[in-house]
């Protein structure tokens, strides 16, 4: 459905509050569908927020966004897709490595990546996920400082 | 008995739903007649009724999966109290619930991230901008008309077919639609008192409501119009709906077949349209069906 919506009726993302609307309509399908995840994604978010100087946020296009300094980490949508910005190598590495990680969901040769969470064991991967994607933006961080 | 009220479980669906009650009064009281319910009472008051839930239960630190459970299990209250103090029927809240439940839990998440910034005055601004929007919107004009066709194909000619259009015997075989199957009247039987212009004619549904029609355009082997002057007022959807004109088009297609189209205008009540209007499209549209494959098997039959 979550593919359906966002191929078809994407554009309708930029009407201020119907991508909230969606996530909500997507947090009561996971409400009854798989409930666990909803716990998974507090589980998520309690663990990453441990980090310093990291936030969550309502992402723009519905879910729950983890930034670090103000810089997105990732979101999770409430159907459990995460979308992560890693870099293109990492993300290729991951591709090979797992075959449910996938080109993100709309932004397509970037290093932006999409996995969907569905068991227990997900939820680990994804806090893997957030490490990495922490590195990234602490590396990407003080090679700026490291230039000025 | 008091315990159990100020316990903050209890107070969040206590209050959220008194608050409810309380608006949705005192516009019943305020407008009686106009029997419209408007988007701010399906959008507005359950965001509203979320983000007051979840002030109460703020201080529970409610996991994700409990504060989308508790939303629900508000809007089974608010269904409840609808069926006792505003007398909606089963169906309309069967068709009304999943709205009410994605608004209240939309409610009760954006408060819970709106209670931990702990800003009063951007919780004031929300209240402000909810309540602005319901003034807005209660003092704005609602008015909606749409019109639904359908088409089939029946392998017989017009004349025939024709002979079933203006009235036709009572259809025994159940509803296939989930609606109808639930419990929704589905149409039977249609009479009427001669085949002329100006003639009465009878829509009966399962329940035994009957819609008086008036036959405007008659249009042998062609075209049947009719204006329903007369329909049941009832705590099911006939309530928030008004069928308008129903017509039967009859095209020969040379070959001994006939295109049936179906064409039915209607007056919603109950809005947001984007919302409602999906379900008066899809209940106009069955309503069509079971009719138009009752005629054609009543057209076919040897």
């Amino acid at each position: 459905m979550f593919n359906f919506v966002v191929k078809y009726w994407g554009f309708l993302k930029f009407v201020p509050g119907l991508p909230h609307l969606f996530d909500a309509w997507l947090k009561l399908w996971t409400l009854i569908t798989n409930p666990k995840l909803l716990d998974w994604i507090d589980d998520i978010e309690k663990e990453v927020l441990k980090r310093d100087n990291t936030t969550a946020t309502t992402h723009k296009f519905g879910g729950l966004q983890f930034n670090h300094e103000n810089k997105e980490l990732g979101h999770i949508h409430s159907n459990g897709l995460l979308d992560m910005l890693l870099n293109r190598e990492l993300k290729q590495q991951l591709i090979q490595q797992n075959s449910r990680v996938k080109d993100h969901h709309s932004l397509k040769n970037t290093g932006w990546l999409s996995f969907y969470m569905e068991t227990h064991g997900d939820k680990e991967f994804v806090l893997e996920l957030f490490e990495m994607a922490y590195k990234v933006q602490m590396d990407k961080t003080n090679n700026k400082r490291n230039i000025l | 008995m008091l315990k159990a009220i100020t316990l903050a479980e209890n107070k969040g669906f206590i209050l959220s739903n008194l608050f409810a009650l309380l608006i949705i009064g005192l516009t019943r009281f305020l407008e009686p007649e106009s029997g419209i319910l408007i988007f701010s009472e399906f959008v507005i008051v359950p965001f509203a009724m979320g983000v007051i839930s979840i002030w109460c239960w703020r201080k529970l630190e409610l996991k994700s999966k409990t504060l989308a459970a508790y939303s629900c299990v508000n809007v089974f209250i608010a269904a409840a109290m609808s069926a006792i103090f505003l007398r909606e029927g089963f169906i309309c809240l069967i068709i009304v619930s999943p709205l009410l439940m994605v608004f209240t839990m939309m409610g009760a998440f954006a408060g819970r991230a709106m209670f931990k910034k702990n800003n009063q005055t951007l919780n004031v601004s929300v209240f402000v901008m909810l309540f602005g929007i319901f003034i807005f919107d209660s003092l704005s004009v609602h008015h909606f008309e749409n019109k639904v066709a359908d088409t089939i194909t029946i392998n017989a000619p017009p004349a025939e077919v024709w002979k079933y259009v203006v009235a036709y015997k009572r259809i025994e075989t159940p509803g296939k639609y989930w609606l109808f199957r639930i419990g929704m009247p589905s149409p039977v039987q249609s009479t009427a008192e001669g085949y002329y212009l100006g003639a009465k004619r009878k829509c009966i549904f399962s329940n035994g409501y009957v819609f008086d029609e008036k036959i405007v355009t008659y249009n042998e082997n062609k075209d049947l119009t009719f204006d329903i002057t007369n329909q049941p007022r009832d705590p099911e959807i006939m309530g928030h709906i008004d069928i308008l004109r129903g017509q039967f088009l009859l095209k020969d297609n040379g070959n001994g077949t006939t295109t049936l189209t179906g064409n039915s205008w209607y007056r919603l009540y109950v809005f947001p349209v984007w919302y409602y209007d999906i379900w008066a499209e899809s209940v106009t549209r069955n309503v069509h069906l079971r009719v138009m494959e009752h005629i054609k098997e009543l057209s076919e039959a040897k």
